[in-house]
């Protein structure tokens, strides 16, 4: 199944709009106005190409990198960043920062301990089962959180009770400057599939229309009850390990990386293609930057909490 | 009509008639079916199927993880641990992912955990180090989980039809010793945070959950003999606690010894006597008095572990100390 145009431009415009919000997110912990750090999904765009086919009523579990889990589900980036600031407006009124849920948007929350989702999207898929639904729970997790217990007893488990999860590992190379080669055996994460019985594929995630076909396949059998995948998008982080660190990788592969960038990749195979004019791509661009700009300042200007509001929300 | 039943019997009848009354309830854990022996489970899977009845891989992770997951799209999971030794491999998920979650996230949308992790507990079986432990302080240090601790049949059968229908976490202590008691035919459900006097007296308080109440019980009973009246006080739960109870019994007998299973150290029994302090400390007419295990790793010969738990003998002396004070 080809994408229409216009499905190829929503994904352009996700792309461009998760771009703008990372670079506003960067400026807002630059300035100090985000009290803590953000880590920069610049670069991974391209993971946008299955999380922008995802139904209303699907699940996504993300990482502690980059926006366009959110982005791409339709979260409001004025909540977002007024969160990052610590802002009553806030998704979690300023109690979570970098740690978000959008539970209207299928997001359940983000977990402190990387790997902490994996269980989470067996549960959603475990619920989903029991109710008989045919929605999907899409799991992000990096190559450095494969490591961990919770994503093989997770990808064991949704094996065997053949849930709809689709585990999507974005294998950026790097665990903060440690290559991925030093922590994890094998170089393809995606060969962990073999162990729990289901398919595994390696996909270039800078290429979003070819990490939307992937996805496709793998969403298409969940949806349908034949049980969970595992996709390994290869990409790379172009910014450090968070805006705070200090990114001591050779920059010579950033450049490099950086003439695969997925948000302009995918421009320019649309505007050869013709499914976009050079203008409409500027306007996407512009429109982006002055929403997130308009998102920045929603933020700043936003009230604190009320420090009484610490003593609230630990009970239901 | 009252029969007398196991723990294990009231809570396999708790747990069905929730699943009767809301297929939201599942059960998830390991060696859920076939089941070997009688078990709070066992038989559940024949009425409610696999699907309400999930026989999980060996992954405490995996099984306390889901549940929290499914929790959060509206399922209310009962979560089987087996041992609350085993449960360590899971702490993350029930004490952030479960405790904090909602919290951190700001009650999102009206997030809801219903949740319950069943725990086995307590040693005095040879079981050793790690078959042994009561880890009830840990849990209740950190923010944001309720912790049931019966000590009979009818509590265990009340209070899990409670635990369920709560919309947070409910840690769910169940001792392996416990012998049967009367349970009523009729449903019923006994209320988080309310204590019951198991024996009222007016020379000393005791505090004690779970096994510790068996205990503590035969203690007051000895000691009457020599003509000491022992009131003991068993709260259920511990989050939340029914602290005024407690607080009242010690303003009319001014000595209260706490009896808990678990280390000493950061334990129940400094929790309860810091508040009780706190509260009442002009009426405390002696130390509060701490029955616990000596900060050890239990041990498995019964000599061994007979010197490291509480025992009768271990609380008529606490208990008989806050009287010479
Ligand atoms: C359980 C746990 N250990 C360590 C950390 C600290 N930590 C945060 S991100 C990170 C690296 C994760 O690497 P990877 O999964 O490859 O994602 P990437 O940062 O490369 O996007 C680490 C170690 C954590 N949050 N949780």
């Amino acid at each position: 199944m080809t994408l229409t145009a216009v499905e190829k431009q929503a994904l352009y415009i996700a792309m461009v709009r998760s771009r703008a919000f990372e670079e506003a997110a960067g400026a807002l912990a630059a300035s100090g106005d985000i009290p803590a750090s953000w880590l920069s999904g610049i670069g991974q765009e391209g993971t946008l190409g299955a999380i922008v086919q995802l139904r209303a009523d699907d699940y996504l579990t993300i990482t502690h990198r980059g926006a366009y889990g959110f982005i791409g589900r339709g979260s409001d980036p004025r909540r977002l960043l007024a969160e990052l600031l610590g802002k009553k407006a806030g998704y979690c009124k300023g109690k979570g920062g970098r740690h978000i849920a959008d539970l209207e948007h299928g997001i359940l929350g983000k977990s402190g301990t990387v790997g902490g989702h994996a269980p989470l999207a067996i549960g959603v898929g475990t619920a989903i089962q029991n109710w008989g639904g045919d929605q999907v729970v899409l799991s992000l997790f990096g190559e450095g959180t494969s490591n961990r217990g919770t994503t093989h007893a997770s990808m064991n488990t949704a094996a065997v009770w053949q849930l709809p999860v689709v585990w999507v590992c974005e294998n950026n190379g790097y665990v903060g400057n440690v290559p991925a080669s030093v922590y994890t055996a094998t170089p393809d994460i995606a060969d962990m599939a073999a162990s729990y019985g289901m398919p595994g594929e390696v996909v270039d995630g800078n290429d979003a229309l070819a990490v939307h076909d992937a996805a496709r396949r793998a969403i298409v059998r969940a949806r349908s009850g034949s049980g969970p995948s595992l996709l390994e998008l290869k990409t790379y982080r172009i910014r450090p390990f968070a805006e705070s660190a200090t990114d001591v990788r050779d920059p010579a592969e950033a450049v490099a990386w950086r003439d695969r960038d997925p948000v302009a990749g995918l421009r320019d195979r649309l505007l050869e293609s013709g499914e976009l004019t050079l203008a409409d791509a500027e306007a996407v661009t512009a429109a982006a930057r002055e929403e997130m700009a308009a998102a920045a300042a929603y933020a700043r200007e936003s009230p604190f909490p009320d420090p009484a509001a610490a003593f609230e929300d630990l009970y239901a | 009509m009252m029969r007398s039943i196991t723990t294990a019997q009231a809570m396999n009848e708790a747990l069905a008639e929730e699943m009767r009354r809301d297929p939201a309830v599942y059960v998830v854990g390991l060696g859920l079916y076939p089941s070997a022996g009688e078990s709070a489970t066992s038989g559940l899977v024949d009425e409610f199927g696999e699907l309400r009845v999930r026989s999980a891989p060996m992954s405490e992770t995996a099984i306390a993880g889901s549940a929290v997951g499914a929790a959060l799209v509206g399922m209310r999971p009962v979560a089987e641990l087996h041992l609350a030794d085993f449960a360590f491999n899971a702490l993350d998920e029930i004490l952030s992912k479960s405790g904090k979650w909602r919290y951190t996230h700001g009650g999102n949308d009206g997030m809801k955990l219903p949740i319950v992790f069943l725990e086995g507990i307590g040693g005095y079986v040879a079981g050793a180090s790690e078959h042994s432990q009561s880890p009830l302080a840990l849990y209740w240090h950190f923010p944001g989980l309720k912790i049931a601790v019966p000590a009979t049949p009818y509590d265990a059968k009340g209070l899990l039809k409670t635990a369920v229908r709560d919309d947070n976490p409910v840690m769910f202590f169940t001792h392996k010793l416990g012998a049967p008691g009367p349970v009523p035919d009729d449903e019923y459900v006994v209320p988080f945070g309310e204590a019951v006097v198991r024996r009222p007296g007016a020379d000393v308080t005791v505090v004690a959950t779970s096994y510790m109440v068996v205990l503590s019980m035969e203690a007051a009973a000895n000691l009457a003999d020599q003509g000491v009246d022992v009131e003991v006080i068993d709260p259920r739960t511990l989050e939340p606690l029914d602290i005024e109870t407690i607080v009242a019994s010690v303003v009319k007998t001014g000595r209260l010894v706490v009896v808990d299973e678990d280390t000493e150290r950061c334990g129940v029994g400094a929790e309860i006597g810091a508040q009780v302090m706190e509260r009442a400390f002009t009426a405390l007419r002696a130390p509060v008095g701490r029955v616990a295990n000596p900060n050890l790793p239990v041990p498995y010969s019964p000599p061994l572990e007979q010197a490291v738990l509480p025992s009768i003998t271990s609380i008529e002396t606490a208990i008989l100390a806050t009287l010479t004070n």
